[in-house]
């Protein structure tokens, strides 16, 4: 049985080289999620922004709309169709990296998540730390800044990190746009040595230590926070 | 009217209605505030004192009426309140300080980033009114780290930092427990003691009777009486007062 292991491992990682898809693979997963995690913050951070300050102020109100359309839209599609739809019918006529399209599509994605886990941070913040900055004559913005955003986003850390988890394994569809990602990469392997066993739990095992050694830190950092919590 | 007046108003309110909805909350406010008053509002809850107070600086927005800060009617879209917020200290209720800044630092941002004061200065002035309120040892803590009394005091002093013209508490010792209510009130005691103008919802009529130039009556969204607090009190000539100051004195 120990040959029988052996053998296959040999067949499906060492063979022509077949470890190079898996680690290639994990090349492109990483990349398109952390581009696109940076790209959701960002999104994620304006709608954020623009959505609450049309809840205290009712200023913005176009810019709010905007976005209640945004949010709407990428949260009620699934994520698949919305990367099928940028590659083949937006960048359709277009030669343009797949990659870039992938970063694109998750990261509007993940904004749409991040937007809300940012605003609900933003209002869960108590009203009176508002009045009180706007009170001492801090405008709008500097009470955001100086006061609102620095509590909220201590409180939204942990649902962010979960957001960052969730994103790294939804890139596995990538591979439906011909990206060569650690799913793809995997899945190659099976059509090439037609044992499915071995790359496909391999590829379950990379993303599962992954995500176990980004939780962990998630944990370290809560407790930090929770320990600093005056 | 009995109290001194000498000079303009610093806050005159002319007409002051607030409605929310079809609740119309304050209904014709008429009053002067005069430099170095220190004006007692009280009345039963829902009367609308809190939204009168919060209505001095715009924290609520006035439906109708005006009311003129230093000369300036802040009620004007035009007017920077920000830049008059600064000359208006408030005090909360709930203290309201920010949990995740060092008690220091709730004192001196104000005065750093509005005033452009240096650190150092704002930092010499805050230990100066800390140690006036006997908490200069508490400057590294945390808002979480005191007790209820303890925040209200510093409350108090970081509306001080920015060096107001006028303090503006919004029933500060409700939300204390009553053995820290003492603290407190004596703070403001000082306060007025050193001629601050402060306009006080409250429901501490000890306060109001030994402390305060002026108590007002609010109910309905009226001022039904004023006075000052020795007649206020010993002598009420409205009926609902008569009828409040029976119920909680």
């Amino acid at each position: 049985m120990i040959d029988n292991f052996k053998a296959s491992f040999y067949q499906n990682f060492i063979e022509d080289d077949r470890w190079r898809y898996i680690v290639g693979g994990l090349g492109n997963t990483l990349k398109i999620t952390l581009f696109a995690v940076v790209i959701g913050i960002a999104l994620g951070f304006l709608v954020a922004v623009i959505r609450s300050t049309y809840e205290k102020t009712h200023g913005l109100k176009l810019l709010n709309f905007l976005c209640r359309i945004y949010l709407t839209v990428i949260r009620g599609t699934p994520v698949l169709i919305q990367l099928l739809i940028i590659y083949f019918v937006v960048f359709g006529s277009v030669k343009i990296d797949k990659v870039l399209v992938a970063v694109m599509a998750f990261g509007i994605n993940s904004g749409a998540y991040v937007a809300e886990i940012f605003r609900s941070g933003i209002m869960s913040i108590d009203n009176g730390q508002f009045e009180a900055g706007r009170s001492l004559g801090f405008n709008y913005r500097q009470t955001m800044v100086y006061i609102v955003m620095p509590q909220a986003f201590k409180n939204v850390l942990p649902a962010l990190c979960n957001e960052f988890i969730v994103l790294l394994k939804e890139t596995s569809v990538a591979g439906y746009i011909a990206i060569q990602d650690l799913t793809k990469g995997a899945d190659i392997i099976r059509s090439r040595t037609y044992s499915a066993f071995m790359p496909l739990i391999a590829a379950a095992i990379i993303y599962l230590v992954m995500v176990m050694i980004f939780t962990y830190f998630v944990q370290k950092l809560e407790r930090r926070l929770r320990s600093s919590d005056h | 009217m009995t109290t001194n007046r000498n000079g303009e108003a610093l806050i005159q309110v002319q007409h002051l209605g607030k409605s929310f909805g079809d609740l119309q909350v304050l209904k014709d406010i008429n009053v002067d505030i005069y430099k170095g008053d220190v004006v007692c509002v009280i009345g039963p809850s829902g009367s609308g004192k809190s939204t009168f107070l919060r209505c001095l600086n715009r924290l609520e927005e006035p439906t109708a009426g005006k009311i003129f800060f230093e000369n300036t009617d802040i009620t004007d879209s035009k007017t920077d309140i920000d830049k008059h917020r600064q000359k208006m200290g408030m005090v909360f209720q709930q203290f309201n300080l920010f949990p995740h800044m060092t008690i220091m630092k709730n004192l001196t941002i104000a005065p750093m980033k509005l005033q452009g004061r240096s650190q150092r200065e704002a930092e010499e002035e805050a230990l100066r009114l800390l140690e006036r309120v006997g908490l200069a040892e508490r400057a590294k803590s945390y808002p979480s780290q005191l007790s209820g009394g303890q925040k209200q005091r510093i409350a108090i002093v970081r509306a001080l930092c920015m060096k107001p013209d006028v303090m503006l508490f919004d029933e500060p010792t409700s939300a204390l427990d009553p053995e820290m209510v003492g603290e407190v009130l004596n703070v403001m005691r000082t306060l007025a003691e050193q001629k601050m103008t402060m306009v006080v919802v409250t429901h501490e009529m000890g306060f109001a009777r030994e402390v305060a130039t002026r108590v007002m009556f609010m109910d309905e969204g009226y001022f039904m009486e004023e006075n000052e607090p020795k007649e206020f009190f010993d002598n009420p000539k409205n009926e609902r007062l008569k009828n409040f100051l029976g119920k909680v004195l």
